[in-house]
């Protein structure tokens, strides 16, 4: 009984990275009191891909990163799968440069997800030209852009507090 | 010497299933990438095959995003109650006498539908289709960069079809693009994609109505001789059968010598609860398969 509730308990451990990026692709979009917030909303849910699959990528595997990118396509209605492909394209760039950023200054990891919010944004800004023909304004992707990169401090803090309490006992 | 060879053997060990990790992670990432380009191949060669799948995704997403929704609305909902708290009196006041007028009023049009109603049956006037109206509250504002619009809580099972005007008190916004049981997608008129044929109440002279994702929608294709002035007012046409004619859209406003924006009635980025309206008019379906379908039914 013991052994089956710790495991229970490791796997809701192990599900936190997962959930977290789960809850802020969800917020992202909610019908939030502020006005005209929609089109200018920053991408909540790649903050916790980039940190997760920097930090700990074995409880943050391609599959996670795949199915983030579809439910933001199912949820956007855009063009479905495209979201999907950065996500993974994105998880498995991060994970091969996490040497870079994990372990350094908090500095260095802001630098990181500056450079891979707007390298994400301006693909995903290409390949919606492409696909639809009809080049989207680029001041709201600016913005979102800039106000990932603002905005990253918070959740970043919310997570190296989650991975030190929650998940310092399978480190 | 015995310590040094377990702690190398530990470490041959470790590496080896890191290696192996790395390597079934590296494959994993392939496939999933190769399964976003399919999927990506198939929504652009095959929209209808993708098209149910979304409408069932939003059924499925629709509770949690409604979740997630509800601080938002409690805050609002809180804003609003004290606010009305301090309007209590000067409403109820305001109200009474209101309501002694529209009882005025009521009676006026009592008179005035059963005399219209005598006159048409004179005439043989065929009347306008009747709308009905399905309410519903939006869950998500998925306004992106790329496109506007939002998710609400209505779907087929309370009779919403694609192609459905929403509308606000103030004017439409949008149609209904996915209609999934319980949920349902609408693209504002503001969307990169949306194209709404529209009259100019003032004059007569019909337009396009074309969203560009700034929340002016523009106006293309107005007659050059059109002699519409700002301010007019924009309404649907009806032509194409999409939406019933005479809904308000919003005000015209010249952006350059010529060519005009239009500033929607309603607030585009502040909408709680929106109208779908249901009418019926021959062939009005948005759902181009639907139409097609429905007159060769009508051929047999």
């Amino acid at each position: 009984m013991d052994a089956w509730w710790q495991r229970l308990d490791g796997g809701l451990r192990a599900a936190m990275p997962s959930a977290t990026a789960l809850f802020l692709a969800l917020l992202g979009v909610s019908a939030w009191p502020l006005p005209h917030l929609g089109p200018v909303m920053p991408p909540l849910a790649f903050i916790a891909l980039f940190y997760w699959a920097a930090h700990r990528p074995d409880l943050f595997p391609p599959i996670v990163a795949f199915f983030l990118g579809l439910l933001n396509d199912f949820i956007n209605g855009g063009p479905l799968g495209l979201s999907a492909l950065l996500f993974t394209v994105a998880h498995q760039i991060i994970w091969r440069q996490r040497g870079l950023f994990a372990g350094h200054s908090f500095f260095i990891l802001w630098l990181g997800f500056a450079l891979a919010a707007a390298l994400l944004m301006l693909a995903q800004w290409v390949l919606m030209g492409l696909l639809t023909w009809q080049p989207a304004p680029p001041v709201p992707i600016l913005v979102q852009t800039i106000l990932a990169i603002l905005l990253f401090p918070l959740p970043c803090w919310i997570f190296i507090q989650l991975q030190r309490t929650v998940l310092s006992s399978n480190e | 010497m015995l310590i040094r060879r377990s702690a190398s053997s530990r470490w041959y060990s470790t590496t080896t299933a890191l290696s192996w990790r790395g390597f079934s992670r590296r494959f994993s990432a392939i496939l999933f990438i190769g399964m976003a380009i399919f999927l990506l191949a198939l929504s652009r060669a095959q929209p209808e095959a993708t098209a149910s799948l979304r409408a069932h995704a939003l059924d499925v997403l629709a509770p949690f995003l409604d979740i997630v929704a509800r601080p938002a609305l409690v805050v609002e909902g809180v804003g609003a109650a004290v606010h009305d708290l301090a309007s209590l009196r000067a409403d109820n006041g305001r109200l009474r006498e209101e309501n002694a007028h529209l009882i005025e009023w009521q009676n006026a049009v009592v008179l005035l539908e059963k005399e219209n109603q005598e006159l048409r049956s004179l005439l043989n006037f065929k009347t306008e289709p009747r709308f009905s109206y399905i309410s519903a509250r939006v869950i998500a504002d998925t306004g992106g960069a790329y496109t506007r619009g939002l998710i609400v809580t209505a779907g087929k099972a309370d009779g919403v079809r694609e192609g459905m005007a929403a509308i606000t008190g103030e004017g439409l916004i949008g149609r209904v693009i996915e209609a999934g049981t319980w949920s349902s997608r609408v693209w504002l008129i503001s969307d990169l994609n949306s194209r709404i044929p529209v009259t100019i109440a003032e004059t007569g002279d019909r337009a396009i109505l074309a969203g560009d994702n700034s929340s002016q929608p523009k106006l293309l294709f107005l007659a050059r001789d059109a002699s519409v002035r700002e301010g007019a007012h924009v309404v649907t046409s009806g032509h194409g059968g999409v939406f019933p004619p005479n809904l308000p859209i919003g005000i015209l406003k010249e952006t350059s010598r010529g060519s005009f924006a239009v500033v929607p009635m309603a607030d585009l980025g502040r909408v709680t609860y929106v109208r779908l309206v249901d009418f019926d008019l021959e062939g009005g379906a948005f759902n181009p398969i639907e139409t097609k379908l429905r007159a060769e039914g009508k051929k047999k």
